[in-house]
């Protein structure tokens, strides 16, 4: 690398991210889409790549496929700053991949469907263990609230400390405010306010 | 910039397959390990006639690469872009860092250190996202 114009890199916009995960379904691509200045971008990963191993890929096979997609999307904070958003499903074939993906990553909003709350378990269990501070979105998809909030708590099994908030994942707005909740959450453990994550 | 449904009707999954690992001479593993999805590549103005004479032999895709980072772009924004999967934009990518064509800015690794980020960054995302 030519390191000799060290000061035109430094220059050059820094990126962070935020991770939209959550089961099959709940909104996560639609989320991105509402709150990024681009429509959602797709890119793919060829399954065979990196550390997968023979095993982990006869256990896909069957299928002629062998790349799998990411949705993302980019908000450009300012002129040293831009934010993206990738959907990250929980499935066990995205997993080959999960350190890129979490390489940068401010943190992740988490979001669940109250109907199928359990397709968004593995995603919950994923960010808990390795300490990836969180938020809980629960995707209001008929504008319903048929659970209160200290039932899908309760059903999610979550920690007190993790903000749990109602969104529709189509509304600007209400994703915005998750995004926000995200960052006052890491606001919080910054100072110290809240426990910081386990490691 | 390009739909996410752009381009991905004709799914040909054999022809898919080879086509990428042409464009990168039949490696299908990035030299470099520290390209990342948010690596943000810039392109270095001027250094095509620097290095026009160089070692490195552009294919049609390192010069996509090339044109397109004169505003900076995420490497994941480059595979959408050039509808390429990710290992393999990264080792276009990669050769293009090595040739000085291109200059590649890391993401912050946060979470994958287990550390929370800087306040500064933290209050620039909140501000950003308020004017959403
Ligand atoms: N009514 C309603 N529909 C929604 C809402 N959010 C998402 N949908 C719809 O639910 C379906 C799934 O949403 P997606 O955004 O594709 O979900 P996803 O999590 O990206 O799905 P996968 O990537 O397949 O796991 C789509 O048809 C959306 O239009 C919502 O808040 N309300
Ligand atoms: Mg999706």
């Amino acid at each position: 690398m030519g390191y000799a114009n060290s000061d035109r890199g430094a220059a050059a916009p820094m990126a962070v991210k935020i991770l939209i995960a959550g089961g099959f379904g709940v909104g996560k691509t639609t989320l991105v889409g509402a709150v990024s200045e681009v429509p959602p971008l797709r890119t793919e990963e060829y399954l065979t790549h990196a550390s997968v191993g023979v095993d982990d890929l006869e256990g896909v096979s069957g299928k002629a496929t062998t790349t799998v997609a990411l949705d993302f999307g980019r908000i450009t904070i300012n002129k040293r700053l831009v934010l993206y958003l990738f959907g990250t499903p929980g499935q066990e074939r995205f997993w080959f991949m999960w350190n890129d993906l979490v390489n940068g990553a401010l943190g992740a909003v988490v979001l669940v469907d109250t109907r199928r709350l359990e397709v968004s378990f593995a995603s919950i269990d994923f960010f808990e263990s390795r300490g990836i501070p969180f938020v809980v979105g629960v995707n209001c998809f008929h504008g319903v609230r048929d659970r209160t909030q200290e039932e899908v708590r309760k059903a999610l099994d979550l920690d007190p400390q993790v903000p749990l908030v109602l969104c529709d994942a189509r509304d600007r707005a209400a994703g915005r405010d998750v995004l926000l909740a995200l960052v006052d959450h890491l606001m919080a453990a910054r100072s110290g306010t809240t426990p910081r994550p386990a490691v | 910039m390009r739909h996410w449904t752009e381009g991905f009707e004709d799914d040909d999954a054999e022809e898919s397959l080879v086509r990428p690992y042409t464009i990168t001479g039949g490696r299908t593993a990035p030299e470099r390990d520290d390209l990342a999805l948010i690596t943000l590549v810039t392109t270095v103005s001027g250094s095509l006639a620097e290095t026009g004479r160089g070692r490195l032999r552009m294919q049609p895709e390192h010069r996509a690469v090339f044109d397109l980072c004169k505003r900076p772009q995420a490497v994941a924004e480059i595979a959408a872009a050039l509808n390429l999967p990710v290992s393999v934009t990264k080792i276009l990518v990669g050769d293009l860092v090595e040739s000085g064509h291109v200059r590649a800015r890391p993401p912050l690794a946060f979470a994958r250190a287990g550390g929370l980020p800087d306040m500064a960054i933290l209050e620039a995302v909140r501000d950003g996202l308020r004017e959403l």
